[in-house]
């Protein structure tokens, strides 16, 4: 199928995100918190980028001009994606936040009318089972404890209403048209459930309806966006030909 | 933070053999960091994590005292023995 400017718009900003949490991520090599979480994590983050460069790939030939070249109103990041939380409590709070809504935003495309992203869908969400597993293992374990809850506790609270922005609707004929089997509003939905489930087993108050200042779908970026898009066209800048 | 020994093996005859440790608060983070540490680029399509406090360990002395020639039993090694120790000694 020729894919319409809304199915486009989806995996845009599928993939901006993925390209802006798998960059944060790997602001972790060499600094994780001890040996085996560096790993684990900064393997996480190639695999964020990974999946960027599978989407990405749905849209044109030229993924590098996509990923680094465009003006930042053309990107489609969710702010949460682009925050670069250089503390490990965001980073861990905000790899949780983003993997549940990862792997439902997957689940929402294995069967998609459009089948080359259903393919890319499918093959990711294998790999997603291991990040939510990890996130979700290494926090409860953290909030079980009084110094991790401590400081993670007042972030949760803060970041978790950004995470809605990953659902905002490119348009509303995606489902009708097959390229979605489960609309934008029932995946947050699903996001809000799973995301309050987690947080109540740990009595933590979190309101996720918080009205957030963030339009990212709609091209403003947030305030670190300059820095983080810096840091991942470093060598393109230098050498627009670089192969890597 | 508790160690593990992580343990690998590849489809077809090969054993599991000892890949590395790894450090973790409990088993189920054990898994996934022994996954990403060891398994990450499928080293193996098998793999077992093993809390090192879970290992029974042997005696290192009474294990180098156990190498004894007539305990290399091949072909090669007896007739050694026949030629140079008659009697029967070894």
């Amino acid at each position: 199928m020729v894919p319409t400017e809304e199915a486009r718009e989806l995996v845009l900003a599928f993939a901006d995100d993925e390209l802006c949490v798998g960059q944060n991520h790997s602001w972790w090599i060499a600094v994780g918190p001890f040996l085996e979480e560096d790993l684990a994590f900064t393997s996480i983050a190639q695999d964020e980028l990974g999946h960027a460069r599978a989407l990405y790939s749905l849209l044109s030939d030229d993924i590098d001009h996509l990923a680094y070249s465009r003006t930042p109103p053309e990107y489609r990041s969710a702010h949460i994606a682009e925050f670069l939380c250089h503390d490990w409590s965001w980073a861990l709070v905000r790899h949780v936040l983003h993997d549940i809504g990862e792997q439902i935003r997957w689940s929402a495309i294995t069967d998609s009318s459009w089948k080359e992203l259903a393919h890319t869908a499918q093959r990711a969400l294998a790999e997603e089972h291991f990040h939510v597993q990890h996130g979700l293992s290494l926090m409860r374990r953290l909030l079980s404890n009084e110094d991790g809850r401590r400081r993670l506790e007042p972030v949760i609270l803060e970041l978790a209403p950004y995470g809605r922005e990953y659902f905002v609707d490119p348009g509303h004929g995606l489902v009708d048209e097959g390229v979605l089997t489960m609309s934008m509003a029932d995946q947050e939905q699903e996001w809000v459930k799973q995301v309050s489930g987690l947080f109540d087993e740990f009595d933590i108050p979190v309101d996720l309806n918080v009205e957030i200042p963030a339009f990212g779908r709609s091209g403003v970026r947030s305030k670190d966006f300059d820095l983080l898009h810096d840091e991942m066209t470093a060598v393109i800048r230098i050498d627009p030909k670089a192969q890597w | 933070m508790k160690t593990y020994e992580v343990f690998l093996k590849k489809e077809g005859k090969d054993p599991f053999s000892h890949a590395g440790s790894v450090d973790a608060p409990d088993d189920e983070l054990a898994l996934t960091y022994a996954r990403e540490a060891y398994g990450r680029r499928s080293e193996g399509d098998q793999m077992w994590v093993v809390r090192r406090s879970d290992i029974i360990i042997a005696d290192e002395t009474e294990l180098k005292m156990a190498d004894r020639k007539h305990k290399h039993n091949d072909g090669q090694l007896l007739a050694e023995l026949r030629r140079t120790a008659p009697s029967g000694e070894s």
